[in-house]
Parts: structure tokens; sequence; C-alpha cells
């Protein structure tokens, strides 16, 4: 592969990560490569839960701490995470792209919809002020001193995925010299809840793409990618961990919550990646699925992956990291993203975790047990939400 | 006018001025007092009064939505009807769909937290939880016409709309769709619009009897506009005005950026206000703290300059009049040229878009 113009080549060149493995992708690729599943059981979410959730274990301290979300602050412990050693000039001109699905519902109670009035007397406004999906991306730039413009995504389980890829039109467009781009979402009430009541939940540890799949975990964390052109980064002297060779996003149009049956839409957008990042079937080393869980999400995977690799040499790899942190919402495309990345650098394969009997297909090969050594010149990392959003991503070694 | 630019061919609405296909007339609205809930104190805001949509747009089924989704695909279906567009004879998948808002689908939030009030968290309802969704509203767009391009929901501090349309023409710009449907707004809550009461931004005149000692000068208000905006149109079909691209920050040197976008003093400015729910600067005021400092007011009004102000019903939709506000100022037919659309927000935030507007 020959990359394009360094001005339109789009490198990764940090990437800051809160897991449930904790602070920095570091903790995150040790326990990827241990094989070590962050789910455990959460009764105390609410009251009647008996799901499995990857929680983040602590965050750091920040200063005027009520004004921030637990999705706030796991962003802004990635992005600080990110942004180590940038220089402060660079980083206060730069642009922020974060997706959130969650932002401050963590914060609210249910009490604010009988007597809101009442509500804000005892718990005060800035827990509300919370709320809206751009307090994320503020609080980052609050935090680190960023001036830039600041963009909220929030297109469900795509939405971390979908944030590089604005972020990457916004750097070929020479809006921002570096954007910091990922998603953050926290375990909260609200949303387990709503799982609980669509009855998507596993309530023991997932395994997705197994035929006994039941449902998702949920968890949370955050990931922070640094991107800038190639040419940007090597005027500075940065090193490029990847390479972001193709993005694309599609809309099955649908059904509002289920995906389409055939994975029609999110085949389109791994088309329209591959096109745009130049490489054909036989390239790609490595997908990292969306692999919820659910029955209806991952039959659908499994179809796609067949209209998209059929009349490979080999099977395609594919594994879901989700069965490691659970499914972080509006932060798992960016997070699955940092994945991707580590994957490739460590020319490691991983698996989906206690994956037993795999969802048959002669086109796809469910990577299980022990992660195995392989180099991956490229890899996909692949999103979908509900709403019938999709988002693909097409990463590249540098070398490549 | 520039051939290689994305043009806004199409506008929707629907506001206080009722729903409507292409451009407003008749800008006299007041706000209302609140009848919809039964349980609150009563106050006034600018509201968007109850309309059959199956009415506007056929076959529409908004039984199952909140007001902002239903908006949305009313707004956005308006919007295609006013370009001429028929859906059946372009690519679908080359469609794209983004929405911004300031607080996303809030009033079924409200519903889902009220259900877990009433019933506990394990007693909520699956139905209402995906439409707590921000990108519920341009989900049911992209359904109800089968549009499989890129849909996005995108939020800001201040100017989600000016985001989104900007998002899209950066979408056009690079291949990655045809046309966009960009829609923007908001629907009030019983939570929403008690925050401003409880943070002390209402106005004296949205107290129907004892307006508090402090107040401020903020009406709310809510609705959803939407545009279409296409690239490559031939010269005889040019829409409302040519998008020629735009600046957001959260803080910086809006002047600059202004210059950045006009190599030359612009014809219109139009004031997209704070952005916020704060004091809402006169235009004129607008005009010099930024536009004035990018060209100087004097070589602003040698060029008569046409400042066009922002209106209270389009101020009341914090974080996401934007695009409301383009409507109104088109609707007041300003004149033709190089506009720029300026809102500034607290702490130095900026949106600065330029339009090419074409002589009527």
């Amino acid at each position: 592969m020959i990359l394009p113009d360094p001005e339109k080549t789009i490198a990764v060149t940090a990437i800051g990560v809160v897991s449930p493995y904790g602070l920095g992708s570091a903790a995150l690729e040790a326990g990827l490569l241990a094989g070590k599943s962050c789910l455990a059981p959460a009764a105390d979410l609410f009251p009647g839960f008996s799901g499995h959730v990857a929680r983040v274990a602590s965050l750091p301290d920040v200063e005027n701490p009520h004004r921030y979300s637990r999705s706030d602050r796991l962003a802004m412990a990635a992005a600080e995470d990110a942004c180590a050693g940038l220089p402060r000039e660079l980083l206060r001109q730069s642009g922020i792209v974060m997706a959130t699905t969650v932002a401050g519902l963590t914060e609210i109670e249910p009490a604010i919809a009988v007597d809101p009035a009442a509500w804000y007397r005892e718990a005060g406004l800035a827990r509300a002020a919370t709320y809206p999906i751009s307090r994320v991306a503020a609080s980052v730039g609050e935090h680190l001193g960023i001036e830039g413009p600041a963009c909220a995504v929030s297109v469900a389980c795509a939405s971390g995925a979908i944030a590089l890829a604005l972020a990457a039109n916004m750097l070929l467009d020479g809006e921002v010299p570096l954007a910091l781009a990922g998603g953050s979402d926290a375990l909260s009430a609200f949303t387990a809840s709503g799982f609980h009541s669509l009855q998507a939940l596993d309530p023991s540890p997932c395994r997705p793409f197994d035929k006994s799949r039941q449902g998702l975990n949920l968890g949370e964390g955050a990931a922070v990618l640094v991107l800038e052109t190639l040419a940007h980064a090597r005027s500075r002297g940065a090193e490029a961990l990847a390479i972001l060779r193709g993005w694309a996003m599609t809309n099955d149009a649908y059904h509002s919550t289920a995906p389409d049956t055939e994975g029609k839409g999110l085949a389109s957008a791994m088309r329209l990646a591959m096109e745009m990042a130049g490489t054909g079937i036989d390239e790609i080393g490595y997908v990292n699925a969306h692999g919820t869980g659910t029955p209806l999400n991952d039959i659908a995977e499994t179809r796609c992956y067949e209209l998209v690799f059929r009349g490979r040499s080999t099977p395609i790899p594919v594994s879901s990291t989700k069965s490691y942190i659970g499914h972080c919402l509006g932060a798992a495309g960016a997070l699955e993203a940092a994945i991707t990345i580590l994957a490739m650098r460590r020319s490691a394969l991983l698996p989906t975790l206690r994956l037993a009997d795999p969802i048959e297909s002669q086109d796809i090969e469910y990577l299980r047990g022990a992660w195995r050594s392989q180099d991956i010149p490229a890899a996909m990392s692949v999103s979908a939400g509900f709403g019938g959003s999709n988002a693909a991503l097409v990463f590249g070694s540098v070398d490549a | 006018m520039n051939a290689n630019l994305p043009s806004i061919t199409g506008f929707g609405s629907v506001s206080p001025f009722g729903a409507t296909a292409g451009l407003l007339s008749g800008l006299e609205v007041e706000p209302e007092p609140i009848a919809a809930w039964p349980n609150a104190t009563l106050r006034r805001a600018y509201q968007v009064q109850p309309f059959n949509p199956a009415k506007l747009v056929p076959g529409v089924k908004t039984r199952r939505l909140d007001r902002l989704s239903c908006w949305a695909l009313v707004a956005a279906s308006l919007a295609l009807q006013d370009a001429g567009v028929n859906l059946d004879t372009i690519d679908r998948s080359r469609v794209a769909v983004l929405f911004a808002s300031g607080f996303g689908c809030v009033e079924l939030t409200e519903s889902f937290y009220r259900s877990a009030a009433l019933n506990g968290w394990t007693g909520t309802d699956p139905i209402t939880f995906p439409e707590t969704l921000a990108n519920a509203p341009a989900c049911h767009v992209a359904l109800f016409h089968g549009l499989r391009g890129p849909n996005l929901t995108l939020g800001g501090e201040n100017f989600a709309a000016e985001i989104a349309l900007l998002r899209a023409a950066s979408l056009l710009r690079h291949g990655q769709a045809d046309r966009a449907i960009v829609i923007a707004g908001d629907a009030l809550s019983p939570a929403v619009y008690q925050w401003y009461e409880t943070a002390g931004l209402l106005s004296p005149a949205c107290f129907v009897s004892d307006p508090p000692a402090r107040s401020a000068d903020f009406v709310p208000s809510e609705g959803v506009a939407a545009l279409l905006l296409e690239s490559g149109l031939s010269t005889e079909r040019r829409g409302y005005a040519q998008f020629a691209g735009g600046r957001y920050a959260r803080s910086g040197d809006s002047a600059q950026a202004i210059r950045h976008l006009f190599p030359s003093v612009p014809s219109l400015v139009f004031s997209a206000g704070n952005g916020g729910p704060c004091s809402c600067d006169p235009p004129a005021g607008v005009f010099r703290s930024c536009a004035g400092q990018a060209f100087s007011s004097q070589s602003f009004s040698r060029n008569d300059a046409r400042i066009v102000a922002s209106l209270p019903v389009a101020d009341g939709l914090a974080r996401s009049g934007g695009l409301f506000h383009l409507l109104l100022a088109l609707s007041r037919r300003p004149g033709s040229g190089s506009a720029l659309m300026l809102g500034t927000a607290a702490g130095g935030a900026f949106a600065a878009l330029r339009l090419e507007v074409p002589s009527s």
C-alpha cells in the first residue's frame, strides 16, 4: 500500500484511554492480552438489577467536581492522558469531537420529573446542567484549555466511531491543526433500566457471536485519539501510531432499534471505508466487530461480514472486545478503534472471550481461545447503533 | 454565485409561526401561556401549537413519536417539498441527515424518569427508552424517507445548528453525500423551563402574574427548522443562498475568523444571537464587537451594510436556534450579496458563517 499525500493522510499520534482496566492504553493492552474479563455482577446499579457490568474503579480528582458528570470526568481523564506532552499552544488551537449518549444522565434522579423545582432546590442546578450532550466536549475543552471548535456527537452506539470520522473530515478541511476525537459514557441507572426493559441484557457475562448468546453487558469508559495530518505530525516530530485510512457512515433506514437483518447498511459502510482506504478484502487482517452479544445484532453482523468478505482467500478474523469490557455505548466506537490500533501494533489477533460455539460461517473466523500473533497491516473497526446508524473505520500501519 | 458551493434549496419549519414550507411571512408572534403542563405554575413561552402532521406530510405516522421527533420529521419533509426534490428519482444512499439539538428528546427522557419514579427502575417502559436517545429524530427522518446516507446527531455548547450546517457542507465537499437535510431545534419541557426559572434567567414577560424580583430578558422558545443543502446545482436552480463555509470556536479571535471568511466587507450581517439563555446583544453591538473589529465600522457604513437583528423567538431556542435565525433573516428579504451570520456567546465563543444571497 502506498500512502497518499501526507497533507491528506490522517495520522493517529496519541491514544488516551480510561477503561475498566484503569487509566492509560498500557493498562488496556495488558488486560486484553491477559484475556482478563472486567465483567462483574452489579446488583447495586439499581434495585432489581441482576446484570454484569464493567466499571472503572477510580478516576483522577478534578477541581470543582460538582460541575462535571461521570461521563465528563471519564472524558477529561482520557483526554489528559492523550494530550500528555502536546505543546500548550497547539493544544489551545485544537478541535474537539466527543461522542456520548449518557452524558449527565448519571447525575439526575427520577424525582426531577415529578417536581423539577423541588429537585433543583435539593440538588442544585449544576447537576442538571451536565445533561446536554455538548457538556462532555465542553468539559474536555475547559479542562485542557482548548479554544478551538468543540462538537458533540450522539448517534447511539455508533457515536464514538462517527466522532473520529467527523474529526478526520475537519482535519482535511483545514479547520484545525489537530483534533481530539473520541467518546465517553458512564454506567447509569437510566441506561441500565432501558436495556433491562428491552430485555437486551445478558444476566451472565456476555458471549458475542456464540450460538447461545443472550444479550449484552454494559460497560463504561472513554477513549480520546489525537488525530492530525501526517504532514503535520512529521513537521512537529510526532510519531504516528497508525493511519486512519478510510471512514464511512451509513444508515439502514430499516427499523428504529433492530438492525437490517441482512446487514446491508453496515456492509455498505464497510465497503465505502475500504474504497476510501484503497484496500481490498484480502488486505484487511482483522475486524474488531460491534459484537454486542444480542441475538439480532450478531446474526445481522455475521450476514454483513459474509456480504463484504465473501471471496477472500481465507476467512476474515473477527472478534468482539465487548466480551472484555462490556458495551460502553457512546464510547464503544472510540475504545474499539483504540483496541484495533493496539492489536495492529502488537500483531495480536484478540479473541472473543467465552466464545464456545460460534455462529457458523465459511467466510468468518470468529477468533477464540488464546490471542494469536499475526502481522496486521490493515484492520477495521465497525460500529452500529439504535436508529440504524453504522460506521466503519479502516486503520493501516504506518509502515504498510 | 459560485457553482462549486452547496446551495440551500429548501426550508421547512415547525415553530411558533406554524408548520411552513419555505420562507416565513407575518413575523409577529407573542409568548403564550403554557397550558400543556397542568401541574406547573402558569408561565409563558414561544410555543408550537398542536397540528396534524398527516395533513402536511402524507403517510406520516407520528402517534408514537415525541414532539421533537415529530417536528423534525415534518420540518425535514417540508424542506424537501420546498426544494422540489423527488426522492424516487435520486439515490437515497447519497442523502445525509444531520440533526442538531441542545437538549435532545428531553420530553421522553422526563417521561422515562417519571416512570422510574412511579414504578421503580425495573418498571420502566421499553417503548419509551429508544425514543429518549438524542438521535431518535434523525432516525425517524431516515426511516420515513428511506435515507441511507450518513445520519448524524450533533450538539454544541452554543451553536449546535451552525455546527451541523458546517459538518453537512463538509460531507458534501468530501463526496460522502450529495444532499444533506440539516435540522435543528428543541422542545420545551417542564424540567428545562424550571431550570431557566430557578436560574433567574426568565424575562418578566414569562410570568402571567407576579414576576420575581430577579429576572433577565430570556423568553424560552421551541420549534425546529430544517433546510436542504445540495451540491452541484445548475445556475438556474440555485436556491435561497449558497453556503460558503464558516468558523466556530469555544473562544478566540472572532474578528480574525471573519477576516478569513470575507476578503472584502460583507454586504449583510445576520445576528444569530448569543446561543444561550442570556441577554442578547443588540445586533449593532454584535457588529461593533466582532464584525467591526474585522473591517472597522467606517468601512461597513461606507458599504451600506444591512444588519438583520435576531428575533426573540429565535433567541429563545437556546443552543439550537441557528437555522431558525437564518430562516428568519432570509424571510425578511434583506437584500443580496455576501452575508455574515454571526453568533457570539459568553467566554468568547462564536460561530461565523458565510452565505451568498442571490438577488430575488
